[in-house]
C-alpha cells in the first residue's frame, strides 16, 4: 500500500497527477466574513478566476480547496476543521484578509482563532479586503508549487539601507498601549442631565415621574426624546410593571457598564412605546446599579417579553444572574470553550502584540 | 496437434470478423499494412469489425468520452460567455481551453475516494459502476448507418427502456449514501422521473405512429423532410423532457447544489463523483443521438467518398453534439424552477403537449390515407 501511495508521489503518474490537480482548484464556498464579498468579485465577470481553471464550489466533498474568508471565530474554527475534514487529499488551504493572519481588526479578541492554528495553511492574502488580484495571485503561486514543489513568497519587499547621516529620533517610538486597560479612575456618570430644545419635555418628565411615584430616585432629561430613571433594585420590577401600564410597551436594548473601581456594575433598560402615541419617539432609560461580586438582578420578562434574549446575551458576556431568566447558567451565543464574561473589564486573555513589549 | 487446431480457430475468427469491418478508404493502406502481421491483425480486425466498432469507437464509448470532455468544457465556456466571462483558458492558451475537464477528469481520478462510516459501503461502490450498464446497452441498439451492434424491429422502444433504468440507479445512490440531503436528492429524482417518464414516451410513440414503424433504419429511410417538421410538437415535447430528464439547468431539481448539495451524489468524492456527475451527461447523450434519428434524418448527409463507412457515423455523432449544445445553453439562460412548479408544468401542460402530438401524427396519417 505505502509503495503505491510512493508510486503515485513520485512515479510517472505523478506527472498527470500534479498537471491535473494544478489546473483544477476548486475552493469550496466557506464565507466566513466580510472578505466574501471579494472572494465573489474574484470570480465575476471582471477579473474571472475560472480563467486558471478556478471553479468555485458548494461542496467540500468534492473540492481539493477551502478559501478562508476573513475572521475566524472560535465557533467558525470547528466548522472549518469539520469542512477540511471533509474533503478529500490532497487538499489546500488559502487564507484572505488580515483577520486571518493575526486577528486584523479584531485583535486580541476573546473570540478569535487564528486558521493557521486550526488547519495547514498554504498562501495568506493581507489586506483589509486583500484584492481580487491578490486572491487569485495566491492561486497562481499554489499552482506553482504544485508543479514546482517548492513554495514562494511572490511579494519580496525593498531594504534599503541608510545613506549618509540620518537624523536620529530623540525617544524611540514607543509601542501603543494594550487596547485592554483600566484607567485610574474614570467618573462614569450614565445619566447627564441637559437642557435641550424639547416643546413638551418638562411636561412628558413630570408625567413619568407621577407614573413612577415614590419608586424612581430621579427623573433627568438627558436629551432630546431621552429621559433618564434612577431606580433602585429592589422597586425595579414595580416599576417596569407601572410602565407598561402606561403604555411603554418594549425594551429596545438592554445595556450592563462595568466599573470595577467603584465595584458595581450599571444596569440601563431602554424601553419605548408602539402603542401609546405620546412616548413613541420617547426613549426612557431606567438605570440601577448593582453589586459587581454577587451580581443578581430582577429579570424583566415578564413584564416585556423582548428583554429575554438581551439578558441572556448579558449574562454570557458579565456573568450577571437575572433572577427568573430560564436561559441562566447556559451560554447563549459564546461558543462553549470562550472564557467566562469576556466583556468585563478585568478580564485578561493571552496578549498577543505585534512588536517590543506588552 | 493442439497448436494447429488453435491456429485454425484463429483463422476462423479471423475471417468472421474481416468479413465485416468498417471500410475506410482514407486509412485502407495502413490497415492492409497492419493486416499482414500476424497477432496485430486480429486485433486490428477485432477493432474495426463493425458491431465492436459501434459500441467502442463510434458513436460507442470513445465517442462519449470526447463527448462528455466537450460538453462539459462547451457549457462552463457558453455560461462564462453568457456571463461576460472569458471561461476556462489558461489550461491551453492557444485551444481556448478545451482540455479543461479533461485536467479536472485527471484530478478527480487521483483525488481519495471517501466512503464515509454510515455509508452502505457495497451498494455504495457498485451502483456508480453498474449503472453504466444502462447507458452502454441502448447504444447497441441505436445504428449510424451500416455500423450498428444489433439490429432489431424494436430498436428504438428497447433503447427507451433501457435508457429509463437510469434513474432507478441514481435513486440507489442517494439510498446507500444514507445522507439526508441524499434522501431529498433521491424523493425528488423520483418525482421527477415519473413527472417526464411519461410524456416523454408518448411523444416517442406519436412519432413511430407517424413513421408506422420502430426500426430506426426504416425510420430514417422513410424521413424525406426531417421528422421535426412532420411534427413539431412532439419535437418540443421530448426537447423539454430531455432537460428534465437529464437534470439540465431550469430542471436541476434533484441535484441543486445551492438547495440539496448534489442530492443523491452529495457523498461521492474522487473518481466516483466523476463517474456519477457524468451520468446526466452520458443520458442526454443517448437521447439525442435517439432525437437525431427522429427528428434530424439520422445519419444522412452529404456522401464522403473517403471516409466510406464512417462518414454516416460521423453525420449522426456531429448532429447530436450540435443538439447537445443546444440543449446545454438552457443551462446559463434559464433559472431554476422549484419541484412543485416543475411537476405542475409536466403533469399538466407537458402531457398535454405530448398527447396533441400524437393527434397530429394521427392527423397526418388520416389525411395521407395510410
Ligand atoms: S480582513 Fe477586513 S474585509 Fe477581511 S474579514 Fe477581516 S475585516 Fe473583513
Amino acid at each position: 500500500m505505502d509503495e503505491m501511495v510512493e508510486f503515485l508521489h513520485q512515479g510517472m503518474l505523478s506527472l498527470i497527477k500534479r498537471w491535473g490537480t494544478k489546473w483544477s482548484i476548486w475552493p469550496t464556498h466557506l464565507v466566513t466574513a466580510c472578505c466574501g464579498v471579494e472572494l465573489a468579485h474574484a470570480f465575476a465577470s471582471g477579473y474571472d478566476g475560472e480563467r486558471l481553471g478556478v471553479l468555485n464550489f458548494g461542496m467540500a466533498r468534492q473540492t481539493n480547496c477551502i478559501v478562508v474568508e476573513g475572521a475566524i471565530t472560535r465557533k467558525m474554527a470547528r466548522i472549518l476543521k469539520i469542512t477540511y475534514e471533509q474533503m478529500p487529499d490532497p487538499k489546500f488551504v488559502i487564507v484572505m484578509g488580515v483577520c486571518g493572519i493575526k486577528g486584523g481588526l479584531f485583535w486580541n479578541g476573546y473570540h478569535m482563532v487564528k486558521p493557521y492554528e486550526v488547519v495547514p495553511v498554504k498562501y495568506f492574502a493581507p489586506g483589509c479586503p486583500p484584492t481580487p488580484e491578490s486572491l487569485l495571485r495566491c492561486f497562481r503561486a499554489l499552482q506553482d508549487e504544485i508543479t514546482t514543489g517548492v513554495g514562494k513568497n511572490t511579494i519580496s519587499f525593498q531594504s534599503s539601507k541608510p545613506s549618509g547621516e540620518v537624523k536620529k529620533r530623540k525617544r524611540p517610538k514607543r509601542v501603543p498601549p494594550s487596547p485592554k486597560y483600566i484607567a485610574k479612575n474614570p467618573s462614569v456618570i450614565v445619566d447627564v442631565e441637559r437642557v435641550e430644545k424639547w416643546e413638551d419635555g418638562e411636561e412628558i418628565r413630570r408625567e413619568i415621574e407621577e407614573i413612577l411615584g415614590d419608586l424612581a430616585e430621579s427623573v433627568k432629561i438627558t436629551g432630546k426624546n431621552r429621559i433618564s430613571v434612577r431606580i433602585g433594585v429592589e422597586n425595579f420590577f414595580d416599576a417596569g410593571l407601572r410602565l407598561k401600564e402606561s403604555g411603554f410597551d418594549h425594551v429596545k436594548s438592554v445595556n450592563i457598564v462595568d466599573v470595577p473601581h467603584e465595584g458595581k456594575f450599571i444596569v440601563e433598560y431602554v424601553v419605548s412605546s408602539y402603542l401609546n402615541e405620546r412616548y413613541v419617539s420617547l426613549l426612557l432609560t431606567l438605570i440601577s446599579e448593582i453589586d459587581r461580586v454577587d451580581a443578581h438582578f430582577p429579570s424583566m420578562i415578564e413584564v416585556w417579553q423582548s428583554a429575554d434574549y438581551l439578558e441572556r446575551e448579558l449574562h454570557d458576556l458579565f456573568g450577571v444572574w437575572f433572577d427568573g431568566n430560564p436561559g441562566m447558567g447556559r451560554n447563549f451565543l459564546i461558543a462553549p470553550d470562550t472564557p467566562k464574561n469576556p466583556l468585563r473589564k478585568d478580564f485578561k486573555i493571552p496578549q498577543d502584540v505585534y512588536v517590543g513589549g506588552v | 496437434m493442439a497448436e494447429s487446431a488453435l491456429f485454425v480457430l484463429v483463422e476462423k475468427i479471423l475471417e468472421t470478423l474481416t468479413s465485416n469491418m468498417v471500410s475506410i478508404p482514407l486509412i485502407d493502406p495502413l490497415i492492409k499494412m497492419l493486416m499482414k502481421i500476424p497477432a496485430v491483425n486480429v486485433i486490428v480486425a477485432f477493432v474495426l469489425w463493425k458491431p465492436i466498432f459501434h459500441v467502442l469507437i463510434l458513436p460507442g464509448l470513445l465517442g462519449l468520452t470526447l463527448v462528455l470532455l466537450f460538453m462539459i468544457y462547451f457549457e462552463r465556456k457558453i455560461t462564462a460567455r453568457v456571463q461576460w466571462r472569458v471561461g476556462p483558458k489558461e489550461v491551453s492558451r492557444r485551444t481556448g481551453g478545451v482540455i479543461q475537464a479533461l485536467a479536472d477528469g485527471m484530478r478527480y481520478l487521483f483525488q481519495e475516494v471517501i466512503v464515509h462510516r454510515d455509508a452502505h459501503g457495497f451498494y455504495f461502490l457498485q451502483f456508480p459502476l453498474i449503472s453504466f450498464l444502462p447507458v452502454l446497452l441502448p447504444l447497441l441498439f441505436i445504428p449510424a448507418g451500416s455500423v450498428w451492434g444489433i439490429r432489431s424491429v424494436y430498436a428504438i422502444p428497447i433503447a427507451l427502456a433501457l435508457i429509463s433504468l437510469i434513474p432507478v440507479f441514481i435513486i440507489g445512490m442517494g439510498w446507500a449514501s444514507n445522507n439526508k440531503f441524499a434522501f431529498i436528492g433521491s424523493v425528488r429524482e423520483a418525482f421527477m422521473y415519473f413527472a417526464y417518464e411519461i410524456p416523454l414516451l408518448i411523444a416517442f410513440l406519436a412519432m413511430i405512429l407517424l413513421y408506422q414503424t420502430a426500426d430506426p433504419f426504416e425510420i430514417v429511410e422513410r424521413q424525406s423532410i426531417p421528422g421535426i417538421l412532420l411534427n413539431p410538437l412532439a419535437f418540443l415535447a421530448i426537447f423539454i423532457s430531455i432537460l428534465i430528464a437529464t437534470s439540465r439547468l431550469p430542471f436541476d431539481i434533484p441535484e441543486a447544489d445551492q438547495e440539496v448539495a448534489f442530492g443523491p451524489y452529495v457523498e461521492y468524492s474522487g473518481i466516483v463523483f466523476g463517474l456519477v456527475m457524468s451520468l446526466p451527461y452520458e443520458k442526454l447523450y443517448l437521447l439525442s443521438l435517439l432525437s437525431v434519428i427522429l427528428f434530424f434524418g439520422g445519419w444522412k448527409g452529404p456522401e464522403i467518398p473517403l471516409l466510406g463507412d464512417l462518414a454516416p457515423v460521423l453525420w449522426i455523432f456531429i448532429k447530436a453534439v450540435i443538439f447537445m449544445c443546444v440543449v446545454a445553453l438552457a443551462r446559463s439562460i434559464y433559472a431554476r424552477y422549484r419541484l412543485d412548479q416543475t411537476l405542475k408544468m409536466s403533469w399538466s401542460v407537458l402531457i398535454t403537449l405530448s398527447f396533441a402530438s400524437l393527434l397530429l401524427s394521427a392527423g397526418w396519417l388520416a389525411w395521407l390515407g395510410l
